[in-house]
């Protein structure tokens, strides 16, 4: 009995010619007293089945404002949302809880960034698994169970009888991550959302979580979008890398030839600031110099310029847009991109 | 010199102080009515005070000076001047809120009332505020076993229901104005003692006071100087609320018959001798009912205010 | 697990003696000597043996042992000049007073557990807004207020209900039992409302921001279900602290409401035999409702633990 056959089962296809997830233009405003926060403006890119995305970007960028706005999961109340979220042609955006509770945890599913806090503290594992099955599958109790269970051994917890009658604080940070993406898989989602998902982790078991989420991705032909603040993560780990600033796609490729050929300074930035393995141990993590851009009263022009180091009067003054894609599949939005040397890449894995 | 306390005394102090579990969870009445008051109310307001902030100040200030131009103001005396034969009637345009049992006037008796009623409730508070004060700030500033004790000794008044305390004071020592305020203000004491101790606590590890006793300032300049003006929002915040648990434990005093003797008027006794007449002229309970609410809600309120104003912290009590 | 439950225990009584001991001692306190109050115009005679016959030549602590004793093996002691015994006046109004706050305990929490759920998700809203008013102005409510409002309309005025009471014990007639019963329990409740309600909605309004809720609603989980089965156990936590010690506020407020209504409860007794200055019965009454209060308390830091799996393993560590 494995949790595979439930995904099947419930695996509904209304228009399975449709892109997995097309977003276009979508924009997720937040009404503050100082002010709009202007926290997604204008991102647009399609998924296919199967497909990982990665999504770099530094802290505050709006990478996880991203992912909760196509998901629908951020609060109505003060929270502008525009744009178009299709998802196997259905669009969600405007769409009301009720619908979107069809597609959440059953279609698409989310693993969070702090596996400490993502957990309810007063309800078991076991529990906290089999809900999310009983809610999107039609099964009995017994079932739910025997599931949950396979569902723990298929995410390499050990004991897994044990653990399904533990609270999160009997478990450590990996295990409760692994329980996240567990309660995550349950129902066969086609579209799973990963939130930085190792930043809460310690380093040793950072590799171990990001490959058993590519396992499960490949197992079970899953889309991914992989949401991190660091580009060695994604390295090698997603079929395409969106780079995001300050709430917009600055440069978006597939995985290789993002890294053979970079275009975007800020990516170049990013990318320099990843520890080498070449570097001798002692030197000092290069930080992007400048404050990341205010999301309330954004700079005129590519919002990148205060920071950049190539920057001209063009660029203060003048917004670059997205380009279109080119042979490779590479976007970039810069008025004088990065010249095809790529030098930077020789440290990456 | 030897150690106060004998070698259990840890074990002691533990076993009577037991705060850990429910360090954040209102302890007593007073405290939780605070804790109900600001919960939830809307974080702090800008600048200036708002409209009904104004409206609870402007209430209180005419409440308060029409209790201590009570002798001079042209109102009949609210003992003596009874008519027996006009007993017991509703509002009249000589007689706004009616006439009381024995003929007196119920508006007169109001503002006597609140005269005696306030009084009592300043002085218990603000008794109940400086030795309170005091001992919280001593067993938040000297920790360890001092503060262990003082703390446990909080917790034990805290541990009985405090409306029983305050009766069993006033019936076992007499029914007099002070009486009925050494009660309440006993009452107060360890509200205010246990406050003023948790703020104590977190603000003594701060650094400027690190730094004032490093540069030689005294235990009672340091506490007085560095420690106290920080703690004060919140001693004000709860005092201001215990005065208006106090308004309220004075009537509900002379209500059961074991508040202040009638001869004193107090709104509580104002009640309490309507109580015979609901039927015939309910003005005479409706009336200083209504003034003890209006007053009980302005005090909330502005206790609201200032807690949210200096953004103390329910936790922190 | 055990350790700390003895030590819980431990200070449970000592609580009380202390409690005791301090009533006790301002028995003693009370300018006067209560033989005279008793029988102010006995001979000489009658007051040495009435003196002897209280014990009141022996030291306090002796006198408060004697007492302790007997309270202990449940000799709660003798009205004064009655020589009505204490115990038999409890055995009738402890539980007229236990029915009275277990009601409003009851149906305070019934009305405002799911006010404070409802409010606490639609926070801000016109709904949450005006309930929020409206138990913010209940709080300065005191409750002989309602209790006197009752009084006067629903008893006096309109007569819709008996109102100087003789609480028909509920097994005879669960019917009358209730229509005594019902202006003393609103009267009671209201406040209590008010208070578990601004509670447990900002705690509940600090759960939902809470990382665990969005997980829930991630996986589907309607919201019905988000609120009542995961974010209102971790909010429940301060409220049922609070539910255990606003006993002490509702003691209070029982005596306060069982005076106005006339019921004979043991509010009632204590109010009696403090004009009386029946202090022996005086003193076991406050023992009983101390040990009353501590042991509620004590329940719920157990209950506590079940609420908490938390707090269950912190414990059995330790
Ligand atoms: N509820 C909200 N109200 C107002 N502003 C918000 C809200 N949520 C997020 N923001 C703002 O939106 C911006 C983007 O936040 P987001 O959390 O998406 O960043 P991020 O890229 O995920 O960063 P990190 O790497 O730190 O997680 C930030 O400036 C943040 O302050
Ligand atoms: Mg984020």
């Amino acid at each position: 009995m494995s949790a595979e056959s439930f995904a099947e089962s419930s695996a509904t296809t209304p228009s399975s010619d449709a892109p997995l997830l097309v977003v276009n233009n979508l924009k997720t405003y937040f009404k503050t007293d100082r002010g709009l926060v202007r926290a997604v403006d204008g991102v647009s890119f399609t998924l296919e089945r199967g497909r990982t995305l990665g999504v770099v970007g530094e802290s505050g960028s709006g990478k996880t404002v991203l992912a909760r706005s196509i998901m629908g999961l951020l609060p109505k109340r003060d929270v502008e949302r525009s744009g178009s979220v299709k998802f196997e042609g259905v669009e969600l955006v405007g769409a009301d809880n009720s619908l979107m509770a069809q597609y959440w945890g059953d279609q698409m599913a989310m693993v969070f960034q702090d596996p400490m806090t993502s957990l309810n503290p007063v309800m078991r594992v076991g529990k906290q698994i089999t809900e999310g099955l009983r809610q999107h599958l039609d099964i009995s109790k017994d079932h739910a169970n025997q599931t949950a269970l396979a569902l723990l051994s298929s995410v390499g917890i050990p004991e897994p009888e044990r653990r399904l009658r533990q609270y999160p604080h009997e478990m450590s940070g990996g295990m409760r991550q692994r329980v996240m993406i567990a309660i995550a898989i349950a129902c066969g989602p086609k579209l799973l959302f990963a939130d930085e998902p190792t930043t809460a982790l310690d380093v040793t078991v950072q590799a171990q979580i990001l490959d058993l989420l590519q396992t499960q991705q490949r197992d079970r032909y899953m889309a991914m979008i992989l949401v991190t603040h660091d580009l060695g993560v994604v390295a090698g780990r997603t079929d395409e890398i969106a780079v995001m600033y300050a709430g917009k796609i600055v440069e978006k490729a597939p995985t290789k030839v993002l890294f053979s050929n970079l275009r975007h300074p800020y990516t170049e930035a990013l990318l320099s600031s990843i520890p080498k393995i070449s570097d001798p141990s002692h030197t000092r993590l290069k930080t992007i110099g400048g404050r990341p851009p205010n999301l309330i009263n954004p700079p005129t022009g590519c919002k990148f310029s205060p920071r950049c180091a190539y920057a001209t009067d063009k660029c203060r003054t003048e917004e670059p847009p997205l380009s279109a894609p080119d042979s490779d599949g590479h976007q970039f939005s810069c008025w004088f991109p990065v010249e095809l040397s790529a030098k930077q890449t020789s440290g990456v894995r | 010199m030897r150690d106060p306390l004998p070698d259990h005394g840890e074990e002691l102090i533990h076993l009577m102080h037991d705060s850990e579990a429910r360090s954040d969870v209102p302890a007593d009445s007073v405290t939780q009515h605070f804790a109900a008051v600001s919960a939830g109310t809307v974080k702090a307001k800008k600048k200036g005070l708002t409209i009904g902030a104004w409206i609870a100040v402007g209430w209180m200030t005419l409440l308060i000076l029409a209790a201590i131009l009570a002798p001079v103001l042209p109102i009949p005396d609210p003992i003596n001047d009874a008519n027996p034969l006009k007993a017991a009637q509703g509002p009249t345009l000589n007689h706004i809120f009616g006439l009381d049992g024995n003929g007196r006037d119920v508006f007169s008796r109001i503002i006597w009332g609140a005269r005696n009623s306030l009084f009592i409730a300043f002085a218990a508070v603000i008794t109940g505020f400086i030795i309170g004060g005091a001992l919280g700030l001593i067993s938040g500033y000297f920790k360890g076993r001092v503060g262990g004790v003082l703390g446990a000794l909080t917790d034990i008044l805290l541990a009985f229901p405090q409306l029983v305390l305050a009766l069993a004071v006033v019936s076992f020592l007499g029914r007099t104005v002070f009486n009925v305020t050494m009660a309440l203000a006993i009452v107060s004491i360890p509200i205010l003692a246990r406050i003023t101790r948790a703020s104590t606590l977190s603000w003594s590890e701060r650094d400027f006071v690190t730094a004032a006793r490093a540069q030689g300032a005294g235990h009672i300049r340091t506490m007085l100087r560095e420690i106290l003006p920080n703690v004060l929002p919140a001693m004000l915040s709860i005092a201001l609320l215990g005065i208006a648990v106090a308004i309220v434990a004075e009537a509900s005093l002379s209500l059961v018959g074991a508040g202040v003797k009638p001869d004193v008027t107090t709104w509580g006794n104002v009640i309490f001798s309507g109580q015979a007449y609901l039927r015939e002229a309910p003005s005479m309970v409706l009336f200083p009912s209504m003034v003890i609410f209006f007053t009980v809600y302005a005090l909330n309120y502005l206790g609201d205010v200032l807690r949210a104003t200096f953004d103390v912290r329910e936790s922190a009590l | 697990m055990l350790r700390t439950f003895t030590l819980k225990f431990l200070r449970l009584v000592l609580v009380v003696l202390v409690v005791t001991f301090i009533t006790f001692g301002l028995t003693k306190l009370q300018p006067g000597d209560p033989v005279s109050k008793i029988i102010p115009f006995g001979t000489a005679q009658q007051k040495a043996a009435l003196t002897q016959d209280l014990g009141l030549n022996e030291p306090v602590y002796q006198q408060y042992g004697k007492w302790l004793g007997n309270f202990l093996q449940g000799d709660f002691g003798k009205y004064y000049d009655s020589k009505q015994s204490v115990n038999t006046v409890i055995k009738t109004s402890l539980p007229v007073s236990l029915e009275l706050m277990l009601y409003a305990q009851f149906f305070a929490l019934l009305i405002a557990i799911p006010l404070g759920v409802t409010t606490a998700y639609r926070a801000g809203s016109k709904y949450d807004r005006g309930a929020n008013a409206t138990m913010f102005a209940l709080l300065a409510l005191p409750n002989f207020v309602v209790a006197l409002l009752l009084a006067i309309y629903v008893g006096a005025k309109w007569q819709l209900l008996p109102t100087q009471s003789n609480v028909i014990p509920f097994p005879l007639n669960p019917l009358d039992n209730w229509t005594y019963m019902l202006m003393p329990v609103v009267a009671l409740t209201l406040g209590q409302i008010a208070v578990y309600m601004r509670l447990l909605r900002s705690d509940m309004i600090a759960t939902l921001q809470e990382d665990f809720i969005t997980t829930a609603k991630a996986k589907g989980i309607p919201t019905r279900r988000i609120l009542w089965r995961h974010a209102l156990r971790p909010s429940s936590l301060t409220l049922l602290t609070v539910a255990g010690l606003n006993v002490g506020a509702l003691i209070g407020g029982a005596i306060v409401v069982e005076n106005v209504f006339g019921v004979p409860g043991l509010g009632k007794r204590i109010t009696e035999a403090i004009l009386a200055k029946q202090y022996p019965a005086l003193q076991s009454y406050v023992a009983i409702i101390a040990i009353l209060y501590v042991t509620v308390n004590f329940a719920i830091d157990i209950l506590y633990s079940v609420l908490d799996p938390r707090i269950r393993n912190a414990r059995s560590v330790a």
